[in-house]
């Protein structure tokens, strides 16, 4: 019996000669909330990029219930509903109405009919505080409702394990708050995450481990008390000076 | 007088020529914008058994000259045993030739799509079709829309090539009209114009399109 919803093993990854990931282990359980923290450039966004196949790797394993991921993987696009991705830019589809946003994969590759489709999106966007917005396009959408409706069209795929890259940095100082809450409420309920973001207060409050990960490996990694108050590595405590 | 006269009592026969003229170009367009699309794609595929056709094709057509691909596809392919009419013919040669640079057209459009859009798409789980025909091609069309227009209006004067194989079209008409009337300048001239009325009603057809667009 495999207790890990996700297990990276010594995972090496990279561009040409550029090593990104140079051996990062990280196993995942049910339910937990992880937040990643490191310097830009270091592998974070390359790494999740890896869980979930958008990029190949060149050695080690990604385990993902029970079932590796990898170049082989012949129902890859089955395993891609089952992990949502958040992206710091949003990636709404432009010419879409937000519902549309909402219904296209879940009819497309779930092929749940159009009227349950439609159904589940209401709900979603409740979730999210956007039930106004249904047939609004992207464009008239602040910054931080485009995340929201990211992070509901994500959702509708019903994924067990979400991954947020940055999702919060590209927005305004006041539109970060609504993001997170809504990330928050996801994490209490029992939704596994991983989360790429330099919102201390957001990894103090909900995360289970703080993973530090820097020029392609795990740091070091724990509670967040103990990350944030008391780290071990003389890397880590220099990159938490920057930030904090 | 009369060498303008001459141009107006011809008019109904050369007109019948520039509908086949608008015809003749609709149905290359149509033949260059599914070829294109496909070939256009394939140029930006992984796979070097899609992408090296794909530039062949392209470098090829966009490489000879019209009048000579015409001239393969009327008088050269019955030497291998494929005999088209000329009205067929010219189509054909005009839309494998439209084909080409529609892909150029087609593959710019694709990558003036941020590479986020594929990746969202992707990460929902929609396969690379699916991604290409309900993400990326929707968005890249809107944007090469005016070089489609630009490519249209190119198509409606070159398909004036297809005279030389004998097809009906505005500039073969005009020079039977003008075999009989020996009025040269007036008759070239008004055939000039007509071609410029369409080439400027698709101009402008194209940009009420972008402009309709560019509101939904
Ligand atoms: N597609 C790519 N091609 C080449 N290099 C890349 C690519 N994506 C990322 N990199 C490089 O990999 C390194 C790690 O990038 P990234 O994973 O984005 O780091 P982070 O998200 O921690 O800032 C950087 O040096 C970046 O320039
Ligand atoms: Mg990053």
């Amino acid at each position: 019996m495999n207790e890990f919803l996700l297990e990276v093993k010594n995972l090496h990854k990279s561009f040409g000669h550029l090593k990104v990931l140079n051996g990062i282990n990280l196993n995942v359980s049910q339910g937990e909330t992880i937040v990643i923290i490191g310097p830009s450039g270091g592998g974070k966004s390359t790494f999740l990029r890896c869980i979930n196949h958008l990029e190949d790797y060149q050695s080690g394993e990604i385990i993902f219930l029970g079932k590796k991921i990898d170049k082989h993987t012949s129902n890859l696009n089955e395993i891609r509903t089952k992990i949502g991705m958040v992206f710091q830019h949003f990636n709404l589809f432009p010419h879409m109405s937000v519902l549309e946003n909402l219904i296209l994969a879940p009819t497309k590759v779930k092929k749940i009919s159009k009227e349950e489709a439609i159904q589940k999106a209401k709900l979603m966007l409740e979730k999210v505080g956007l039930s106004e917005k249904i047939n609004a396009y992207p464009e008239s959408l602040s910054g931080g409702q485009k995340q929201r409706v990211a992070i509901a069209r994500a959702l509708m795929m019903e994924p067990v394990l979400m991954l947020f890259d940055e999702p919060t940095s590209a927005l305004d100082p006041e539109l970060v708050g609504e993001v997170l809450a809504v990330m928050k409420d996801l994490a209490r309920s029992g939704m596994t995450m991983i989360v790429v973001t330099h919102e201390m207060g957001f990894a103090k409050e909900v995360a289970d481990r703080i993973v530090f990960i820097d020029k392609g490996v795990v740091v070091e990694e724990g509670p967040p008390d103990v990350i944030m108050k008391n780290p071990r590595n003389e890397r880590t405590k220099s990159f938490l000076r920057h930030i904090l | 007088m009369e060498a303008i006269s001459v141009v107006f009592t011809n008019l109904p026969f050369l007109l019948l020529g520039a509908w086949d003229t608008l015809k003749l170009t609709f149905f290359a367009v149509l033949i260059g914008l599914v070829l294109g699309t496909f070939i256009g794609m394939g140029r930006l595929s992984k796979i070097k058994f899609i992408n090296i056709p794909s530039t062949v094709y392209v470098e090829f057509l966009r490489g000879t000259p019209l009048l000579v691909q015409i001239s393969i596809v009327y008088f050269g392919l019955p030497q291998l045993g494929i005999q088209l009419q000329a009205y067929p013919a010219a189509i054909v040669a005009l839309g494998l030739n439209s084909g080409a640079y529609i892909a150029e057209i087609v593959r710019a459009g694709i990558q003036s799509i941020p590479k986020g859009q594929y990746e969202a798409a992707r990460s929902l789980g929609l396969t690379h079709w699916q991604t290409m025909r309900y993400i990326i091609l929707p968005q890249a069309f809107k944007n090469i829309l005016p070089a489609l227009g630009n490519e249209f209006i190119t198509l409606t004067k070159d398909s004036s090539l297809a005279s030389v194989i004998g097809v009906t079209e505005l500039m073969r008409r005009g020079q039977f009209v003008i075999t009989r009337t020996f009025q040269t300048f007036s008759i070239y001239f008004g055939i000039a114009l007509i071609y410029f009325i369409m080439t400027f009603t698709i101009s402008r057809i194209v940009r009420y399109i972008e402009k309709r667009m560019a509101v939904a």
